[in-house]
C-alpha cells in the first residue's frame, strides 16, 4: 500500500513539475528506479501510466510516448548488462540519450504528421533532459531508500 | 525631661535614622512594584504584540486574496464583456497549464472544460482582444488549445478598413505572425487590425486576431510580405472564451430546412468533416491538420 503511494507521489510530482518545465519528461526517472527497484508488475504499471499522461498531454499523434517508453526501457535493458544498474554515470549515459531521443522522435513525428517545429526549441529540451534525468532520478534514489517500504523490504 | 532637650534628641537621632532607614526601602519598594509592574506591562505588550502580529499576518492573507479575488473579478468581468457572434455561444474555461511533457511540439495551451461543457475538436477559443487559438484535442473535462501564434497555425484573415484578404500563419512564440498570400497593390495598412474572414467555417467572421506591424514590397514575388503582431500576450491569458455552437432543439424549424437543403451523406452513420486551409496553398479542402482554420 505504502508502495503504491510512493509510486502514486512519483506521478503526481512528475505531472506537476512537467507543467513547470515544459517539453521535458519528468516521469522517465521513476519508471527506470522502477525497473531498477521493483519487480516487473511495477514497471508495467508505471509506464502504462505513463505513456497515457504523455500521449494525452502531448500534441503529437499518438505513438510517440509508447516509443519514448519502449525506446527508454530498451536501453536500459541494453545499457545494465554493458554498465552497473545503479551508477551514475549509466544514468547520465541514458539521460544524453533521451535528450538525442527526444530530437529524434519529435522531428520524425512531426515530419510524419506534416507538422513543423522550432528546432531550436528541441535542442533546448534536449538539453534540459539530459541534464534533469540523471539528477532526479539520483534525487528518487535517494528518497526511495529512506523510506520505510525499502527498509521493510530488505529485512 | 522638663527642659525637653531628650525630646529634640530623640527627634534628630531616632526620626532621621528611622528616615535615612525607611525611606530607601520605600524607593526600593516603589522601585521593585514599578518594575513589576513595568514587567507585568511588558508581558502584556509582548502578547498583544503577537497577537497584533498574527492579526497583521491574517489581514495581509485576506488582503492578497481579496486582492487576487478583485483582479479576478476584473478579468472576468472583462472577458464576460465579451458578446460572441450571432449564432455562437460562449463557455468559459481557466487555462490550467502550457505545453506539458516531452510530447507537446505545439504552441499549446490545456484549459479545464472538455466535451462534457460542449466543447469538441476546432473550435474558436478567444479573449475579449482577440483570437487565442482554436481546440486541438479535447477529453472529457479537458481540451489542449492551438495557438495562434504556432508554427502550424493558419486562420483566413482580412484587413479591418481595407478588407484584403490572407492567411495568417504562426511562426513561433517569440516571433511575429506572417500574413501570407496578400497579392501586390492589394491596400493593407500598417497598424490595422485583421480580423477572421471566416472562411474556414471554424473561426467566425470579424473576431479580432492580430495587428498589422510591417508591410513590404520587396522582391519580384506575387506576394506582399506582412508581418502581425498578437493583440496582447497570450501566454499571460489566465481565463479563455471557447466558442461554440449552441445545441438546438429537435423540432426547430431551421434544421428541419437545413436537413431539406443539405446532400444526403455517402454513408450511414458518417458525418462530414468542415473544410479546412491546406497550409501551404491556402485552399479548401479536407484535411485533418492541427492548424488550418
Amino acid at each position: 500500500m505504502l508502495g503504491m503511494l510512493w509510486w502514486l507521489l512519483v506521478v503526481t510530482a512528475g505531472i506537476i513539475v512537467q507543467s513547470q518545465v515544459p517539453g521535458v519528461d519528468f516521469l522517465a526517472a521513476g519508471f527506470v528506479l522502477a525497473l531498477q527497484e521493483e519487480r516487473w508488475t511495477k514497471p508495467l504499471w508505471f509506464a502504462l501510466a505513463a505513456i497515457l499522461i504523455q500521449e494525452g498531454d502531448g500534441s503529437l499523434a499518438f505513438g510517440s510516448g509508447l516509443v519514448w517508453y519502449g525506446a527508454l526501457a530498451a536501453m536500459y535493458f541494453f545499457g545494465h548488462y554493458l554498465f552497473e544498474a545503479r551508477n551514475f554515470l549509466f544514468m547520465i549515459l541514458l539521460g544524453v540519450c533521451q535528450g538525442a531521443m527526444h530530437i529524434l522522435l519529435s522531428l520524425t513525428m512531426a515530419s510524419l504528421q506534416d507538422w513543423s517545429v522550432l528546432p531550436e526549441r528541441l535542442w533546448l529540451e534536449a538539453i534540459v533532459q539530459a541534464v534533469v534525468f540523471p539528477m532526479e532520478w539520483g534525487l528518487l534514489y535517494i528518497i526511495y531508500h529512506n523510506l520505510p517500504l525499502s527498509h521493510a523490504r530488505t529485512v | 525631661m522638663r527642659t525637653g532637650y531628650l525630646d529634640t534628641l530623640a527627634d534628630v537621632t531616632g526620626l532621621e535614622v528611622s528616615r535615612w532607614v525607611l525611606a530607601p526601602g520605600k524607593w526600593a519598594a516603589d522601585s521593585a512594584e514599578l518594575l513589576f509592574r513595568r514587567y507585568i506591562y511588558f508581558i502584556g505588550l509582548r502578547q498583544e504584540n503577537e497577537r497584533l502580529s498574527a492579526e497583521l499576518k491574517e489581514t495581509r492573507s485576506e488582503l492578497a486574496g481579496a486582492t487576487e479575488r478583485a483582479a479576478l473579478a476584473g478579468r472576468l468581468s472583462e472577458l464576460m464583456s465579451f458578446s460572441p457572434p450571432e449564432g455562437w455561444v460562449r463557455e468559459g474555461a481557466r487555462v490550467v497549464s502550457h505545453r506539458l511533457g516531452p510530447n507537446a511540439a505545439l504552441e499549446t495551451i490545456m484549459i479545464d472544460k472538455g466535451s462534457r461543457s460542449g466543447l469538441a475538436v476546432n473550435l474558436p477559443v478567444v479573449l475579449p482582444f482577440g483570437v487565442v487559438g482554436k481546440t486541438l484535442r479535447v477529453s472529457p473535462n479537458a481540451a489542449v488549445v492551438l495557438l495562434v501564434n504556432d508554427l502550424n497555425s493558419r486562420i483566413p484573415v482580412m484587413g479591418q478598413i481595407h478588407r484584403t484578404q490572407g492567411i495568417l500563419a504562426g511562426q513561433g512564440p517569440d516571433d511575429p505572425m506572417e500574413v501570407q498570400y496578400v497579392p501586390q497593390g492589394a491596400p493593407l495598412d500598417e497598424g490595422e487590425l485583421l480580423i477572421t474572414s471566416g472562411l474556414g467555417e471554424v473561426f467566425p467572421k470579424g473576431l479580432p486576431v492580430a495587428r498589422v506591424l510591417k508591410v513590404e514590397t520587396t522582391g519580384p514575388t506575387l506576394f506582399q510580405n506582412v508581418l502581425a503582431g498578437p493583440l496582447s500576450e497570450i501566454k499571460t491569458a489566465e481565463e479563455v472564451l471557447v466558442l461554440k455552437k449552441p445545441p438546438l432543439p429537435p423540432d426547430a424549424p431551421a434544421v428541419e430546412e437545413e436537413k431539406e437543403a443539405r446532400p444526403p451523406l455517402e454513408g450511414k452513420g458518417k458525418r462530414s468533416r468542415p473544410p479546412v486551409f491546406d497550409n501551404k496553398a491556402g485552399q479548401a479542402k479536407p484535411k485533418s491538420g492541427p492548424g488550418g482554420d
